[in-house]
């Protein structure tokens, strides 16, 4: 990967979650969670698969609407009705597990037309933008491949482009790096990493440890739809208080069963 | 003797092709050629066929499958937004209409708009007014399913990812959701237009003017006279193929763009 020019991050912002709950039907998901993002900060969300934690990332940007509690992000009430949700959303980027790129448009393409379409800025401006943002993940020479002509962890960064090319001042990240090959997961991290170290505000559900450990300010462990644990990457992951934490990292960090000494 | 499979294979192809053969020999043999001919294919009355089959016959089954058509998507378009709306009773509309549409034989829907509307509202509709309702509201229960299907083939993460860069509903689905059905609706939709032709030969029962003739009846009304054969129907007959062939190779076509499209 080339080097990335520095990114830069407007005004990060942060986000305050208050007592939220989330049901389906009668299974309660989010069994009130409050969670602190303060501006810069970057927190990886880790748990168990059915934890809740996909669910409580998604509902800070209301694709899924919560039952109760409050959201405040990038200086919207999420929770007030009466938010103006589109333009709330253009303020807090998102990147999702199956990259869902535009399939029928270019990579620069898939990073102008919100821009053109929400931000209103013209062709030329929205490009001029989405160039820098793909030359910052790396991939400039590729801005006008289709989704299908590149690999999974070449999508996945000009999805992270097409997020910041809205100029976000929070990103969120679903399992950025779940359904890429082994090879490529190491560039989609480099990305974020560069992005943490410019000071955006990131909200990341991951399953990647060493990710969480070396670059989160903050890890919060989620089993059941509760929050159980909290606090510096290094302490939760490198020394967990809670029985249920440590027999989830044991199972995370040695799948085969195995403790290295 | 035994046969290894691929012989065995070889040999049941050979025999077909016998027996194929041999029946179109025997068929070919007892056929009077000659009154084929004269009543199917007779070069006078083929002839006598032309322009008009071409210039108001033709003319008008494309005419009036293309006002169908252009009611038919509307309409269509409309009902599948309705289907998969979160609003109930839009979605019960919806399927409420293609559930009775969908099962009422076209026939019937053309008398009633043909003669029953407008005797219960002594109304005159003008028969291209009838034409375009009639098609239009058959096919567009069909049309809607197609356009509904290809909707939902869009994965949901599509329209999650416009919304979540601050697109509205309606943005995103203009912007991104819409753009990707109409690849995999093409195909079917192509089809849709196909049955359409043939359905608008239905028409033969309005009361129609020599001018406002179609395929179908412009074919009936020729073999009315005992000396004409089935000539004309053959000639309607192969105009429609000149217009359903094309649109079944365009079909095609978009099917093998859309297959390559949707390559992993």
């Amino acid at each position: 990967m080339s080097t990335p020019a520095t990114p830069h991050v407007p005004a990060a912002q942060g986000c305050t979650i208050t007592n939220l709950h989330k049901s389906y039907g009668d299974v309660e998901v989010l069994k009130g969670i409050s969670v602190d993002v303060k501006p810069g900060e970057v927190v990886c969300l880790i748990g168990p698969s059915g934890s809740g934690k996909s669910t409580l990332l998604r509902c800070i940007n209301l694709l899924e609407e919560p039952n109760d509690g409050t959201i405040t992000v990038a200086g919207f009430d999420a929770t007030d009705p009466d938010v103006q949700l589109d333009e709330m959303r253009a303020h807090v980027g998102m990147v999702f597990q199956s990259f869902n790129l535009f399939p029928h448009m270019s990579a620069l393409d898939n990073c102008s037309i919100a821009q053109r379409r929400v931000l209103g800025r013209s062709r030329d401006e929205a490009d001029a933008t989405s160039r820098e943002h793909l030359e910052q993940v790396g991939l400039a020479e590729l801005a006008d491949r289709y989704p299908d002509q590149l690999s999974g962890g070449q999508q996945q960064r000009v999805a992270i482009a097409r997020a910041l090319s809205m100029q976000p001042s929070l990103m969120l990240f679903d399992e950025p790096t779940s359904a890429l090959d082994p090879e490529t997961v190491g560039d989609v991290l480099g990305v974020m990493r560069q992005l943490a170290k410019a000071g955006m505000t990131m909200v990341v559900v991951t399953h990647e440890m060493g990710f969480a450990r070396d670059v989160a300010d903050r890890v919060l462990f989620m089993d059941g739809g509760l929050l159980v644990e909290q606090g510096p990457a290094r302490e939760v992951i490198g020394n967990p208080q809670h029985e249920r934490t440590q027999s989830f990292l044991a199972r995370v960090l040695h799948p085969d069963g195995t403790v290295d000494g | 003797m035994a046969m290894s499979p691929r012989k065995r294979a070889q040999t049941s192809r050979i025999v077909q092709y016998a027996i194929l053969i041999v029946a179109a020999a025997a068929a070919a043999f007892v056929t009077d050629w000659q009154t084929v001919g004269e009543k199917f294919f007779n070069p006078t009355v083929a002839l006598q066929q032309f322009p008009g089959v071409v210039t108001t016959a033709l003319k008008n089954t494309i005419i009036y499958t293309a006002l169908g058509f252009v009611l038919a998507l509307a309409l269509g378009l409309l009902l599948a937004l309705m289907k998969i709306s979160s609003v109930g009773p839009y979605r019960w509309l919806a399927t409420l209409y293609i559930e009775f549409f969908r099962g009422v034989p076209a026939l019937l829907v053309f008398i009633a708009f043909g003669y029953a509307v407008p005797f219960a509202f002594g109304i005159r509709l003008d028969t291209y007014v009838t034409v375009m309702l009639s098609l239009g509201i058959v096919a567009s229960a069909y049309i809607a399913e197609t356009l509904r299907a290809g909707l939902q083939a869009v994965p949901k993460g599509q329209y999650e990812a416009a919304r979540s860069l601050g697109m509205s509903h309606t943005r995103a689905m203009i912007s991104i959701v819409i753009p990707q059905a109409i690849r995999i609706i093409l195909p079917p939709l192509t089809n849709e237009i196909i049955m359409m032709t043939k359905d608008s030969s239905l028409i033969y029962l309005l009361g129609l003017t020599a001018s406002q003739y179609e395929l179908a009846k412009f074919g009936r009304e020729a073999i009315s006279s005992p000396e004409a054969g089935l000539t004309p129907l053959v000639i309607a007959g192969a105009a429609y193929l000149v217009i359903t062939v094309p649109l079944g190779i365009l079909a095609r076509r978009f099917e093998s763009r859309t297959a390559k499209l949707s390559r992993p």
